[in-house]
């Protein structure tokens, strides 16, 4: 039992990844077309059941599997007019666009779910969409910006991080039935301020690997706070050590975290969150996943060589790092949502290699490819998916 | 709740603990990363390593993410702000339509969640940079690049401050540790936060002296008269020689100063760098005298960090060689073990190699 939790969790809060071979043929090319998906019919126990399907246990199962990835939409002087969202399922090949407002964000795939807010300047609007159903629903809208969103592993629950719309101040972390049965609800207090994280650029939610606890990072420039709390709401528990930086994943209770860095490569540690004992599992990485496997849960990173880049493996314990081999020319370890603005869901015990680390950006780009842990067997994406 | 403890708050500025703070290679830059350095000393170091000496890093526009035109030429600007203030044999940067290091705009960026730009460096083959769109939505509101106006509004950023910033870091250099106060904000462009209009250092076009400071350590100074910076204190060893050091009386002996850096493994580049050009002074007293008079300024010497000067002698005489500490860098003052010539005698007679009627004894 516990372990399909976490084989269904493994996806949305480990992997976290988007690329999707044929996605850059899609979202730049002809196979992709602007789309508005309708309203879901049906209950809405039938949502919640959306958000509840596992993740992909092979890789023949990836051709099922949501995809969304965000990009920016620039004006002609180069300013934000908006974002762009391209979602699809791994075995189309067509990418459905859809345009946002600047302020926006997508969070998921949760089961055949991705969650996507959009702000218009007056209000904010939380929606669901079904990718797999190629429809949508309204989860709630706020005179407050909703910054941020997910979805508990239960499918019943979405928490989401709304700031002052004058003041831009934290209103903290709010709580409500995915069904629309009940009004939302705060359940943990704004962050306060503090002057060595200084103003906050963003806020990330990520369940840990289980699907038992949910944290909320909160970044300022360089520097994040993590807060974890139990679904449902509850005591927090609270990192706020200035030197750490980006959350990468968490494992119950131990949290992997860059250092505070503005770039790469950055060492990686994980925190105990009860007795505050660290532990370097890289010195020099680059991007970086924490990834389940037959062999436990473990992180994969990038570093360099004399030659190039490669990837290694580390357990979270400590034990002995192995390699992975050198990446494919032209191709980088898709990290998680938080740093791709972009995710799908990937059997366990794989990792994802695209270039630039998210989706293509053009047909001229290389394919992505799939990398097995631990054996570095590597295979095309498209044909894995095919 | 368990509230973890990160770094300790910096320190007083206390020369002991913060050369000890000073790391070296990767492992102590990880220190330095995991458990905060002490204030107000040159930058830490990122891991990886500088580059060489000099290197030309040539970049380009990334390809469907190009930069807006202000945006490009405040990079470019950036790029030269580098060039000219490094005060050292950094790495120089320049703009080439084929170069292989891409810098980015806006679609595309991969900096993660926070920040108003980023990097990524691979010493030593190269780097690639992004910088945020305009009208980037944070938690605390829009981004804002000064450049984006025709008159900057309160609360922009510097687009070629943000860029000499990342280019700093790409060079090898951390986040500065600032005093809690942030009184010495403007040592360093590198900082952990980054300032907006009108606020002090918003609009940085030069690496401040704690950026020089490790950036020379890491990659040497350009030339041993060049200025070392003043957010270092490096040690000097100042020796003196005399040749011959017995002359008859009358008979000149050439005293030769010799200036370097101390050869410690924290100072890494800078180790017994000879240091020319500075003002060295001689100093005589007879022996068995405790004051000294100074005989004058050493000329600069042939060999590098040498300063000579040539002296007639009538009695015997001790000289020391006096540098002082320089306000205008970084380095400390030293003063030379004393040096004795001896004048005429046997000596004296046997220095100048002519015969002598009455033995010696």
């Amino acid at each position: 039992m516990v372990e399909k939790r976490w084989l269904r969790w493994i996806g949305p809060g480990v992997v976290a990844l988007g690329a999707v071979g044929f996605i850059a043929s899609t979202t730049n090319g002809a196979g992709a077309r602007p789309w508005t998906p309708g309203a879901c019919a049906g209950p809405p126990s039938a949502r919640i059941e959306a958000a509840r399907e596992v993740v992909p246990p092979g890789l023949a199962d990836l051709r099922t599997t949501p995809w969304f990835r965000l990009d920016p939409v620039l004006d002609a002087e180069g300013a934000s007019s908006g974002r762009r969202l391209a979602v699809g399922l791994d075995g189309d090949q067509t990418a459905r666009i859809t345009d946002l407002s600047a302020e926006s964000f997508a969070a998921g795939p949760f089961g055949r779910v991705v969650l996507v807010g959009s702000d218009d300047g007056t209000t904010s609007d939380l929606r669901a969409i079904d990718i797999a159903a190629g429809c949508s629903w309204s989860i709630g809208r706020e005179r407050a910006v909703i910054r941020r969103a997910t979805m508990d592993p239960t499918g019943t629950e979405i928490y989401e991080m709304r700031v002052d719309r004058v003041s831009r101040a934290d209103l903290g972390i709010w709580l409500r039935p995915t069904d629309g049965r009940a009004e939302a609800h705060r359940v943990l207090a704004p962050i306060a301020a503090d002057g060595r994280f200084g103003r906050t650029y963003s806020t990330e939610f990520t369940w840990d690997l289980a699907g038992d606890r949910l944290a909320i990072q909160s970044c300022g420039e360089a520097a994040c706070r993590i807060r974890v709390i139990f679904p449902g709401g509850g005591p927090a528990v609270t990192l706020d050590a200035p030197d750490l930086g980006l959350l990468i994943g968490l494992d119950g209770d131990r949290v992997v975290t860059y250092v505070a860095c503005r770039g790469f490569p950055c060492p990686i540690v994980s925190t105990n969150m009860e007795s505050g004992q660290r532990r370097v599992l890289a010195e020099s990485a680059g991007p970086a996943v924490v990834v389940g496997t037959d062999d436990g849960i473990r992180l994969v990173h990038e570093y360099g060589t004399p030659t190039g880049r490669a990837l290694r493996s580390v357990p979270l314990d400590g034990g002995t790092p192995s390699d992975l081999g050198p990446l494919p020319d032209g191709l980088d370890l898709h990290a998680g949502p938080a740093r791709a603005d972009a995710a799908t869901r990937i059997p366990a015990g794989w990792i994802l290699l695209a270039p630039d680390g998210r989706m293509p950006a053009d047909r001229s780009s290389r394919r992505p490819h799939l990398r097995h842990i631990p054996d570095g067997v590597t295979v095309p994406f498209d044909e894995a998916a095919r | 709740m368990t509230t973890l403890a990160g770094p300790q708050h910096a320190t007083r500025w206390a020369r002991t603990t913060r050369w000890l703070c000073i790391g070296v290679g990767a492992v102590a830059a990880l220190t330095i990363a995991l458990g905060g350095a002490s204030a107000h000393g040159p930058d830490p170091t990122l891991s990886g390593g500088p580059f060489g000496q000099n290197q030309d890093l040539r970049f380009r526009w990334r390809s469907g993410s190009e930069p807006t035109a202000t945006i490009k030429t405040a990079i470019k600007a950036a790029a030269a702000d580098v060039n000219t203030s490094r005060g050292s044999k950094a790495a120089t940067f320049t703009y080439d339509a084929s170069g292989s290091n891409p810098i980015g705009y806006g679609i595309g960026a991969t900096c993660g969640v926070n920040g108003l730009a980023c990097f990524s460096r691979t010493v030593p083959t190269g780097f690639t940079m992004w910088l945020r769109e305009q009208g980037h939505v944070f938690d605390w509101g829009t981004l804002k690049w000064c450049q984006a106006y025709t008159t900057p509004p309160s609360g922009c950023y510097d687009a070629q401050t943000i860029a000499l910033d990342e280019f700093g870091h790409i060079e090898v250099l951390n986040h500065h540790d600032n005093y809690d106060n942030d009184a010495d904000y403007e040592d360093a462009v590198v900082q952990t936060f980054s300032r907006t209009k009108p606020t002090a250092g918003w609009n940085m076009h030069a690496f401040g002296r704690c950026d020089v400071a490790t950036l020379q350590r890491q990659y040497d100074m350009q030339s041993w008269t060049a200025k070392y910076s003043t957010c270092l204190d490096l040690t000097t060893v100042l020796t003196l020689t005399a040749s011959p050091t017995v002359v008859a009386l009358g008979g000149t002996t050439t005293l030769t100063a010799t200036l370097t850096v101390a050869d410690y493994d924290s100072y890494v580049r800078l180790g017994g760098n000879p240091v020319s050009g500075r003002v060295v002074t001689l100093q005589r007293r007879a022996p068995s005298t405790t004051t000294w008079a100074n005989v004058g300024t050493m000329p600069v010497g042939a060999s590098a960090g040498t300063y000579v000067l040539l002296q007639r002698l009538t009695a015997d005489a001790e000289y020391r060689a006096v540098f002082a500490s320089p306000t205008t860098e970084g380095l400390d003052g030293d003063i030379s073990p004393t040096v004795r010539v001896y004048v005429g005698g046997c000596l004296g007679a046997a220095a100048l190699d002519i015969a002598i009627a009455i033995p010696c004894y």
